[in-house]
């Protein structure tokens, strides 16, 4: 196992490169490294103890594969071969295609790594792979929104280096158990790099225009398990040292709140997935022993709502009241929908349940309304008007023409969707009356509140927090923040 | 420790150049002066046991520099230079319809609308 491991991460990078020197095969090269990546991930999960490599002696590289990683590794493989589906019949480049087949293996690796060195390293690729996937169109626009993602993410690594230094120094080693003994500050400059990367509470604000302007198929992957890659070292962390795991919970609820609030006041439907993404980190966040099951049914269904998202007649919540949408895509939006606001079928019903079980007592409040704000603000989507039978025969050509790009996007949904349905075996004791009735009346009154007060408001708020400028400054009062908490838990602690 | 507190005010110089300068190459470069603190740091603390090369001689109890933060860091300097590079790239693209280059100007062009 230990040798399938090495290889397959090894695969897609190889193949990524390959890709490059034979474009006819392209598309197949890249489909297959998803599938493997797949039953790689199936495999991992049927596993009795856990993968642990030790590669190089102690200085060496550290990899743990265990249920956690095999759940984000799933994420992974999935939205993988579904963006790949998505874009078949498109005229992406070879270059598409490697990219992202190169960041499909390094968020892989970041998925089973230990220790502190590995993991930047992974990070970095990815950091690099998503620039080059956001400024694809070559547009000043999207090179600007790349510019921005890169250095915003490469200052954070640069104080999580700083941080990976001082741990080495305390133990002679950059395995992620070393935390322990290290200084405060190493402590809160790795947390700081890992909050940014992983678009966590207030210094993940990058996040929204970095993933509503990018292209359908991008921001899809980003959103659904580019971002991760930032999340699983912290919930690793919190698993293995018994100290982290409130502050790692704290950030947790902070960051769910925060995100709903946002989403549910937001007009573009882009942007408003995108701030529920930071929302729903939060809830992977919340509850570490159980995040992995969380992380997979959120990664697909957002890839799932941006691929949707991307066939919508405008992005506007407004225009979109006037232009009915298609009956099937609003089909696909409302299952969609549904499974992200926890109805009971879908898997994301699954997920809430077992988070909510493994909140902390002071957690739960701030979890509900959190989980009410998404009811909110996805009744936005359920409430859109739709039709039937296209009536003029302009409208029957025009979507004539959409159809042929979107046969790829059935599959694609069909993959995400029926993931969505298929994950409800990982948790089936979750039926119960009990559960059931309470999402039930989030749900409800998540509706109701959407339209009786939410339909009609329009606060427009500030943009201000996502300049640049404003995005680094944070970062400096965020590693004052998370060094006042840890210094102040662990003097209690001791 | 005197070593130490330069380390750490060009990290802070950096980082603030990222902050204050208005220019986009400056502000990279900024962030390259910072890279080089932490490159420093590294460096600083491979020889807190020794100064020698950690080369494998006949001599016995000669005070090596850890040679583990080394070969790490190199790997950081050059994914660090690389995006820099990146970075240059997608600036000179930039350059083209913002000829000032300040931060400002290029991102109220490309946000709203």
């Amino acid at each position: 196992m230990d040798k399938i491991t090495i290889a397959w991460i090894a695969l897609s990078f190889f193949a990524g490169f390959t890709i490059y020197l034979l474009p006819i095969l392209s598309r197949w090269l890249a489909l297959g490294v998803g599938i493997i990546s797949l039953i790689y991930g199936i495999k991992i999960f049927f596993l009795s103890s856990p993968l642990d490599i030790h590669l190089l002696g102690s200085f060496g590289v550290n990899l743990l594969a265990d249920e956690l990683s095999s759940f984000f590794i799933l994420t992974n493989a999935l939205v993988t071969i579904a963006v790949i589906i998505y874009c078949w019949q498109s005229s992406k480049t070879k270059f598409f295609y490697t990219q992202i087949i190169i960041l499909h293996g390094s968020v892989n690796a970041t998925f089973i790594c230990v220790d502190f060195i590995s993991l930047y390293v992974a990070l970095e690729v990815i950091s690099i792979a998503a620039f080059l996937l956001i400024a694809y169109p070559r547009t000043d626009k999207s090179i600007w929104v790349g510019l921005r993602y890169l250095f915003v993410s490469n200052v954070a690594m640069l104080f999580y280096l700083i941080g990976a230094i001082l741990v080495y120094q305390a133990n002679n080693s950059f395995n992620f158990a070393g935390l322990t003994n290290s200084p405060t500050e190493a402590m809160a400059l790795i947390f700081l790099g890992l909050l940014v990367k992983g678009g966590i509470f207030i210094p993940g604000l990058w996040l929204p225009l970095t993933h509503s302007e990018s292209e359908t198929p991008v921001s899809a992957m980003l959103s659904g398990v580019v971002v991760k890659a930032g999340v699983y070292p912290l919930l690793r962390c919190a698993l293995m040292l018994e100290e982290i795991d409130p502050i790692v919970r704290f950030f947790g609820v902070c960051t769910a709140l925060l995100g709903v609030g946002f989403a549910v006041l937001e007009k573009d439907t882009k942007r408003m997935l995108a701030f529920h993404t930071i929302s729903q980190l939060g809830f992977v966040l919340a509850a570490p022993v159980v995040g992995g099951f969380y992380a997979l049914t959120h990664g697909l269904v957002k890839s799932a709502l941006f691929l949707i998202a991307g066939v919508l007649p405008s992005r506007n919540f407004k225009q979109l009241q006037y232009q009915p949408i298609d009956s099937k895509i609003w089909l696909v939006l409302v299952v969609a929908s549904f499974s992200i606001s926890g109805f009971p079928l879908l898997s994301g019903f699954g997920a809430k349940v077992l988070s909510s079980k493994n909140f902390l007592p002071w957690q739960t409040i701030a979890m509900n309304i959190a989980a009410l704000g998404t009811a909110i603000s996805f009744a936005k989507f359920i409430f859109l008007p739709r039709q039937k039978l296209i009536s003029n025969s302009a409208e029957i050509a025009e979507s004539d023409e959409q159809k042929k790009i979107q046969t790829g996007f059935w599959w694609a949904m069909i993959i995400l969707l029926g993931g969505l349905i298929g994950a409800n075996v990982f948790y089936y004791q979750a039926y119960t009356l009990q559960n059931t009735v309470k999402p039930l009346i989030t749900i409800i009154l998540g509706w109701v509140a959407y339209l009786l007060i939410f339909k009609k408001l329009a606060i427009k708020l500030p943009r201000n927090f996502e300049k640049f400028d404003h995005l680094i400054g944070t970062m400096s009062l965020m590693s004052i923040l998370i060094f006042w908490i840890l210094w102040t838990q662990l003097k209690f602690s001791i | 420790m005197m070593l130490e507190a330069f380390v750490f005010s060009t990290v802070l110089c950096g980082f603030f150049g990222i902050i204050f300068k208005q220019n986009l190459v400056m502000k990279i470069v900024s962030m390259d002066i910072m890279s080089t603190g932490v490159i420093a740091y590294y460096v600083l603390i491979a020889a807190r046991n020794g100064l020698f090369t950690p080369i494998l001689s006949n001599k016995d109890n000669i005070d090596y520099a850890d040679p583990v933060p080394q070969a790490v860091i190199l790997t950081a300097i050059v994914i660090g230079f690389s995006i820099q590079a990146l970075m240059l790239v997608g600036v000179m693209k930039l350059s083209k319809n913002n000829p000032t280059l300040e931060v400002r100007a290029i991102e109220e062009n490309n946000t709203n609308g």
